[in-house]
């Protein structure tokens, strides 16, 4: 059982990459990585049962902690932006390019 | 046994497609609700690993309040803007096929690892309580980076209101 749910883990992790990559919505590319931060978790939780050591779940507490800090300023950054260009699309967000 | 198999492929069904619901649809807000659906799978998941507590605090994390805030803040913004871009980036292959890499390049690692298995479930709950069994290492071996995490929230939530301000 320990590879299946690894590789549910992993299989997380690269749809979340995967998603983070191809979309042009911003906010698609926020929920991906929240996959990926999810599916690193999980990872966690599988060792934690299968060592049999609990430190795992006590750093999935720090993983949501900082998962919950860059929603909230990933979500700051896409206010802005939407506020100045009237778009979530990834390809207008180039204002320090030129 | 066979029901453990039945239930796990159930919650991996609902983990994994909502993850691919997530980067097919084209509306975000159906998006959004994907990744409940995803979340919620996880959180079963991490029930049959006996996480009860990681359990709860993600359907409360995840699913509730960072699903509420992504939709809330998709509620401020005009409608058709947001749910009428198309989908995929120009270069989007290169971005599939580097997925496709990272996907095969973990299962290889995943399938290579052999860990000693004899103490699997447990040493996880003290006197019946998983919660007890957590804050007796989060507050004994592990109370500096708590407090580091208080501070990395606080600078965020600074952050995010900097960014947000009118006139910087």
């Amino acid at each position: 059982m320990l590879a299946a749910y690894m590789f549910v883990s992993v299989l997380l992790f690269a749809i979340g990459a995967t998603g983070a990559m191809i979309r042009r919505n911003f906010l698609i590319v926020l929920m991906s990585l929240e996959l990926m931060i999810n599916g690193a978790g999980m990872a966690l939780i599988v060792m934690s049962y299968y060592i049999g050591n609990i430190s795992g779940q006590v750093m999935f507490l720090f993983v949501a902690a900082v998962a919950a800090s860059e929603t909230a300023v990933g979500l700051a950054i896409v206010a802005m932006m939407y506020k100045n260009k009237k778009s979530v699309d990834i390809n207008d967000f180039t204002t320090l390019r030129k | 046994m066979i029901v453990e198999i039945i239930v796990f492929a159930i919650l991996a069904a609902m983990a994994v497609g909502g993850g691919l619901g997530i980067i097919v649809t084209k509306n975000p807000f159906r998006a959004a609700m994907w990744m409940v659906l995803s979340f919620i799978g996880s959180a079963g998941i991490f029930v049959m690993l006996d996480a009860v507590f990681i359990a709860m605090l993600q359907l409360i994390v995840y699913a509730g309040a960072i699903t509420v805030m992504i939709v809330i803040a998709m509620y401020t913004m005009d409608r058709l803007t947001i749910a009428s871009l198309g989908r995929f980036n120009n270069q989007g292959y290169f971005g599939a096929l580097f997925g496709l890499g990272i996907l095969l390049d973990f299962i290889v690692i995943a399938s290579k690892l052999r860990i000693n298995t004899t103490f699997a479930g447990k040493n996880l709950s003290i006197a019946g309580s998983n919660v007890k069994a957590i804050s007796d290492v989060l507050f004994k071996s592990y109370l500096l980076p708590f407090e580091i995490t208080a501070i990395v929230l606080l600078i965020a939530l600074f952050g995010a209101v900097a960014l947000t301000k009118k006139d910087l």
